[in-house]
């Protein structure tokens, strides 16, 4: 006889996005709630913003224009998400993402990939810590139960450097534009965008929240 | 049936108002309240966040004066630009600056509906198209048919709605496709001639209807016309006796 359940393409949730990108940063507390609330673990993918960043970070721009620039987004992120506005540190440099991203391949063969995620904005964007940095990918593991030693070798060996820049690559494959960009099951989302979405593509895909479906 | 409105925005009152904190001049050019199309012509004062909301129609904004900045997506938008969404697709916050001016253009009455409603979120067109464009980044054309007049489109030829701006001389017939979801044309330079009135900027002409309409007749010293065509999205949403509808036509009331 046959299980109609396993025909059935399990639903995935998988983020797209660079520890860079403050957006994206929002979109974790997001993925987080949707996780707990449909029972779904999230996959998190790198998407490489600016890889023309060296290691050692590149100084934000000084002029006029950035100025006004950094001012609409903040403005933008207030009204849009004020609550995390307020815990928000913004970098002085555009950091290095590629380590960062290999820590996130280390963490992913441990099923910890957003967990990881989470804890590395987190100490990048309310703690002012520095992604680039070899402390602050270790620190990230430890919040994370991954085991720091175990991400030290394999940072310090490159041991996932090929398959960082191969997911890399591949999100450009896929044609992966900005960050965060969402997979919801079928449903593609370009950018952050309301909770409330997320919800509304959830259920038109038939998906329930668990607490309604124990009800 | 074929429907005809024409407006000369320079014999519409003006108004100062709010709407959560934003503040601006306004001029009512169509109220919509007869089922038929909505325009009004804002002044927005210097703002660094215009509050995301939605409408519940189409809508094209046509910048005509100053700047909109918006941090996620178009980015920068400055004169002579257009913003186009589809019916409940949000936009926003955006910061306007450097003596604002824009016309926004609705093919019925379309409401205002902040994005802080929770309810609102819900009922987000999820395939909703946005497009915005500067005139500055497209090319003039000639124009096939009419001596020393161009054109250049502003949304790409096959996106559904159309937008294009052409220049022309004098005296000359501006012949357009029939108008079967609506049609904005607004003088942007120059006069002409509209149901026997001359019209100049940035009054305009709102046509609907399965035959074509007549043709614009550009006054004396020529005219630019910005042409918007609506799709079949101009015949979805719209203010309906639902609640949230009727909250959201509330709300436009209350800003204008």
């Amino acid at each position: 006889m046959t299980d109609i359940q396993e025909t059935v393409k399990p639903f995935r949730i998988a983020v797209f996005a660079d520890f860079v990108c403050p957006y994206s940063y929002l979109a974790v507390e997001q993925i987080d709630r949707l996780s707990r609330e449909y029972g779904i673990q999230p996959i998190w993918r790198p998407h490489w913003l600016h890889p023309e960043t060296p290691p050692e970070g590149v100084p934000r721009e000084c002029s006029a224009d950035a100025d006004a620039r950094v001012e609409r987004r903040n403005a933008w992120m207030k009204e849009m998400a004020p609550e995390q506005f307020e815990r928000m540190r913004f970098p002085d440099k555009r950091q290095y993402s590629f380590r960062a991203f290999e820590a996130l391949e280390f963490a992913y063969d441990c099923g910890l990939d957003f967990a990881y995620a989470a804890a590395l904005y987190d100490l990048m964007w309310t703690q002012g810590r520095d992604i680039g940095e070899t402390g602050t990918l270790l620190a990230a593991a430890e919040q994370s139960s991954l085991d720091p030693a175990g991400l030290k070798t394999a940072l310090d060996e490159h041991l996932y450097a090929q398959r960082a820049f191969d997911a890399v690559h591949q999100a450009r494959e896929v044609g992966i534009m900005n960050t965060p960009t969402i997979y919801l099951g079928r449903t593609r989302i370009n950018g952050w965008t309301y909770y409330e979405v997320l919800q509304s593509v959830m259920e038109k895909q038939g998906l329930r929240p668990r607490e309604a479906v124990t009800n | 049936m074929h429907h005809c409105y024409v407006v000369d925005a320079a014999n519409a009152p003006w108004k100062r108002s709010a709407s959560e904190g934003i503040t601006f001049a306004c001029q009512v050019l169509l109220s919509g309240e007869d089922g038929g199309p909505e325009a009004m012509r804002f002044r927005f004062d210097d703002c660094p966040s215009v509050y995301a909301h939605m409408h519940l129609t189409s809508q094209f904004q046509l910048l005509l004066k100053g700047c909109m900045d918006f941090p996620r997506g178009v980015k920068h938008l400055e004169a002579l630009a257009i913003h186009y969404t589809d019916h409940n697709m949000p936009y926003g916050p955006f910061a306007v600056s450097g003596g604002h001016e824009m016309l926004v253009l609705h093919p019925r009455a379309g409401g205002i509906l902040s994005m802080a409603n929770l309810e609102a979120r819900r009922r987000i067109n999820l395939t909703g198209r946005l497009f915005a464009s500067l005139a500055a980044d497209a090319e003039w054309q000639p124009l096939p048919g009419v001596d020393d007049a161009r054109y250049k489109l502003l949304m790409p030829p096959d996106f559904g709605p159309a937008a294009v701006v052409a220049q022309v001389p004098a005296h000359a017939a501006l012949a357009m496709p029939a108008p079967v979801y609506g049609r904005y044309e607004v003088v942007l330079e120059g006069s002409v001639i509209m149901a026997g009135q001359e019209i100049g900027p940035p009054g305009f002409r709102y046509v609907h209807g399965e035959q074509a309409a007549e043709p614009l007749m550009t006054g004396a010293s020529g005219a630019s016309v910005a042409f918007m065509s609506f799709d079949a999205d101009a015949q979805e949403g719209g203010i309906t006796g639902e609640g949230l509808a009727v909250e959201a036509a509330a709300a436009m009331a209350r800003a204008i």
